[in-house]
């Protein structure tokens, strides 16, 4: 029976607790300033993530010739590479870091005419290989200049050929001809790009940043609730109350919950305005931001009940989150992961949060799509604030 | 007679390798103000826990208005008032907002709390700081207001776990004017103390001494077992005559007060002939002596050092030297 008396004793907790958060000025001005500030920040810095753009690299045309000096102003022509003249080439090998390069390409002497000799040289290139994914990316893009550039020649090649190609072409059998003609053409791909046609990285990962901040947000803010009334002595003062643990635990989360709720709304609505990120069936994000919350805020009252102090909250929310950032899908997707992690990774609210919000938002998913992720987190929240609310009782001793 | 409120059956609280209470067997009736008393450590904290149902007794029962203080303790808490050793309040809420947060937790109904607190704002001298916040009150008033909170939903029994430590003599005054205001109004107080006067004031006293209940009695029945065993020694130099007279083995304990040498004896008369016959100390001076009435200090000091004997129902008892 839920009654009268139920809904007073939340109340009471949750007015108070409201008057707690309320009255730590610090920490409200932080939870005000901080998510926005980061969505902002994290926004940036992964919107732009997937091209090379300005990559500091040296050149050295040991050649000097015609050919070669096309193929530098392919090179130049890109937007990927910010282009300086290697002053020392007699070292052999370029110095990266002292030029603060993380490329450089070397043109061999005699490049341009091994290109006539039908025994064509390969251009050098060096790379910083420290940063494991950016070193194959500039070695695809210096390759795909290299393509355009070898393309272009051949058109030249083609449109200089002498009358006498062509009429022995004429000779040839038309199967033979038409293998010749496809040969020469480039190949190429009809791409339809579905669920995300801009290919926006920033819309695909707005849900990882958002719930990253009010996962960190949720969790440290209520891991101390607990034990800070452990540690002050208020815990005996509320058991000795007729307050059952239950209602203790759900007046603590409601506070939390409305303040977590404004915020992620507020963050979602920011990268809209400012990301102009897309956002769709609202009322179903809704419901996955509500579930994702209630989860988070069980695993910090969960935390917060079992640490003895507010040190050790800290602690432990930190060891808890800490894996959250890398392993929960929020910026790299998981099923590149070995399945062992992927498994671990089920443990984490975020990953259920992700991956239901980009199959509402993304993909458009039915709802049946988002039911499993809906029930683990609905679940997790109810495990977390019984296990919480039954440590409160035990947890005195 | 009154009933008994509060009655415990060799109660034991063991945490790990400690025993902070050992098989503690008592009872409290209605109305009494009974004072707890012990040196730190000596379990008095532990068995207002235990009382509260805020730890769970190792073995032995313990109920509080005939309901089992830890299987049925969700539904005593509706009938006492616990006031801790240290200041448990919300520090960041007002004095009125605490107030009001533990009326909403009693369930104290709407209609009666704002009439309530306004009589306990009245009467505990916090009606000026109602919109001071908790943790910028002096001691003395933090005090106060805990036991306003405590007392807000009108119990018939209240747990004050050392509420005068530290506190000003006229606060602890006003303090235990409520006491006995309360105790007036037929409620029962279960204090803890240290100090001696305040132990005077109690209508039943319990020693507890390393978790085992040593005594438990009327203020002026525990005084009696000591009757005609005090004597105070005029000596000069004082100084000199308190290390003296520790090492005398005829004589059970020997502390300083007001200048005189206090004297716990088994035989004083003995002991004064004994004096009288020849007198050890050369360098000093035996100035008299005269018999004292104990106060609840000596019997304390008794207690502590040991040299009374576990409860007897007998009102004399036997005084055996450690």
């Amino acid at each position: 029976m839920i009654g009268f008396r139920f809904w007073r004793s939340i109340g009471t907790i949750a007015y108070k607790e409201f008057i707690h958060v309320w009255r730590d000025r610090r920490i409200l001005l932080s939870i005000i300033v901080l998510p926005p500030f980061f969505t902002l920040i994290f926004g940036h810095a992964f919107e732009e993530q997937q091209t090379l753009q300005d990559v500091p690299a040296l050149l050295y045309d040991a050649d000097r010739t015609t050919e070669s000096t096309k193929l530098i102003e392919q090179l130049k022509s890109s937007k990927s590479f910010v282009w300086r003249e290697w002053k020392e080439p007699k070292t052999g090998t370029p110095n990266l870091l002292k030029n603060h390069a993380s490329a450089a390409v070397i043109i061999p002497s005699g490049w341009g005419q091994s290109l006539h000799n039908g025994d064509p040289k390969p251009v050098r290139v060096v790379l910083d290989g420290t940063d494991t994914n950016t070193a194959p990316a500039i070695e695809g893009v210096l390759q795909g200049l290299l393509g355009e550039f070898q393309m272009k020649m051949r058109d030249e090649m083609i449109d200089n050929l002498p009358d006498q190609v062509f009429e022995m072409g004429r000779t040839l059998p038309p199967g033979v001809r038409n293998e010749f003609g496809s040969a020469m053409t480039p190949w190429i791909v009809e791409r339809l790009v579905l669920y995300n046609p801009g290919l926006k990285f920033i819309d695909f990962i707005v849900p990882g940043i958002v719930g990253l901040i009010l996962q960190l947000l949720t969790v440290t803010l209520i891991a101390s609730t607990i034990t800070r009334e452990r540690e002050v002595g208020t815990l005996s003062q509320l058991l000795v109350t007729p307050l059952r643990q239950s209602e203790v635990v759900i007046g603590k989360v409601i506070p939390y919950l409305l303040i977590s709720l404004v915020l992620i709304a507020s963050t979602i609505f920011l990268s809209y305005l400012h990301f102009g990120v897309h956002f769709q069936r609202i009322h179903l994000l809704g419901l996955v931001c509500l579930l994702f919350l209630l989860c988070s805020l069980g695993l910090g009252l969960l935390i917060s009940a079992f640490s003895k102090t507010q040190t050790q909250a800290i602690q432990f929310s930190v060891f808890v989150l800490l894996p959250v950032f890398i392993l929960s899908g929020a910026f790299a997707p998981l099923d590149q992961l070995p399945e062992p992690v992927q498994w671990f990774s089920q443990f984490f609210p975020l990953t259920h949060f992700c991956h239901a919000f980009r199959q509402v938002n993304m993909y458009n998913a039915p709802f049946r799509y988002i039911v499993p992720d809906l029930l683990v987190l609905a679940g997790g929240a109810f495990l977390t604030c019984a296990v919480a609310a039954y440590l409160l009782r035990t947890g005195d001793d | 007679m009154s009933e008994s409120v509060i009655e415990l059956h060799g109660i034991v609280k063991r945490y790990r390798n400690t025993l902070a209470v050992d098989q503690v067997t008592m009872s409290v009736q209605s109305g009494e103000i009974f004072g707890f008393l012990g040196a730190n450590g000596a379990g008095k904290t532990t068995t207002i826990r235990m009382l509260c149902g805020l730890t769970r007794p190792t073995a032995g029962r313990g109920t509080v208005c005939g309901l089992d203080v830890w299987r049925e303790r969700h539904r005593i808490r509706q009938r006492f008032g616990y006031v801790p050793q240290r200041f448990s309040l919300y520090t960041d809420l007002t004095v009125i907002e605490n107030l009001r947060f533990f009326g909403g937790a009693y369930q104290v109904p709407r209609a009666e709390l704002d009439q309530r607190i306004e009589t306990a704002l009245g009467n505990f001298e916090l009606a000026s700081r109602r919109n001071a916040r908790a943790g910028s009150l002096s001691g003395g008033f933090k005090q106060l207001l805990s036991i306003a909170c405590a007392l807000v939903h009108d119990p018939n029994l209240l747990f004050l776990d050392e509420p005068t430590a530290g506190l000003d003599p006229v606060h602890r005054q006003s303090i235990w004017d409520l006491l006995y205001e309360l105790s007036q109004r037929g409620r029962t107080i279960f204090v803890t103390t240290h100090y001696m006067d305040e132990a005077e004031r109690c209508t039943d006293v319990g020693f507890i001494q390393e978790g085992r209940l040593m005594a438990k009695d009327a203020p002026s029945r525990l005084k009696q077992r000591l009757e005609g065993k005090l004597l105070e020694l005029h000596v000069e130099p004082v100084m000199d005559a308190l290390p003296a007279f520790r090492k005398r083995s005829d004589i059970l304990t020997v502390e300083l007060r007001s200048g005189r040498l206090r004297v716990l004896s088994d035989d004083p008369e003995g002991l004064i002939a004994g004096l009288h016959k020849s007198w050890p100390y050369p360098e000093l001076k035996w100035l008299g002596h005269e018999n004292v009435p104990p106060d609840m200090e000596d019997v304390f000091m008794a207690y502590s050092l040991g040299h009374l004997n576990e409860m007897t129902e007998s009102p004399r008892l036997t005084v055996t030297a450690s």
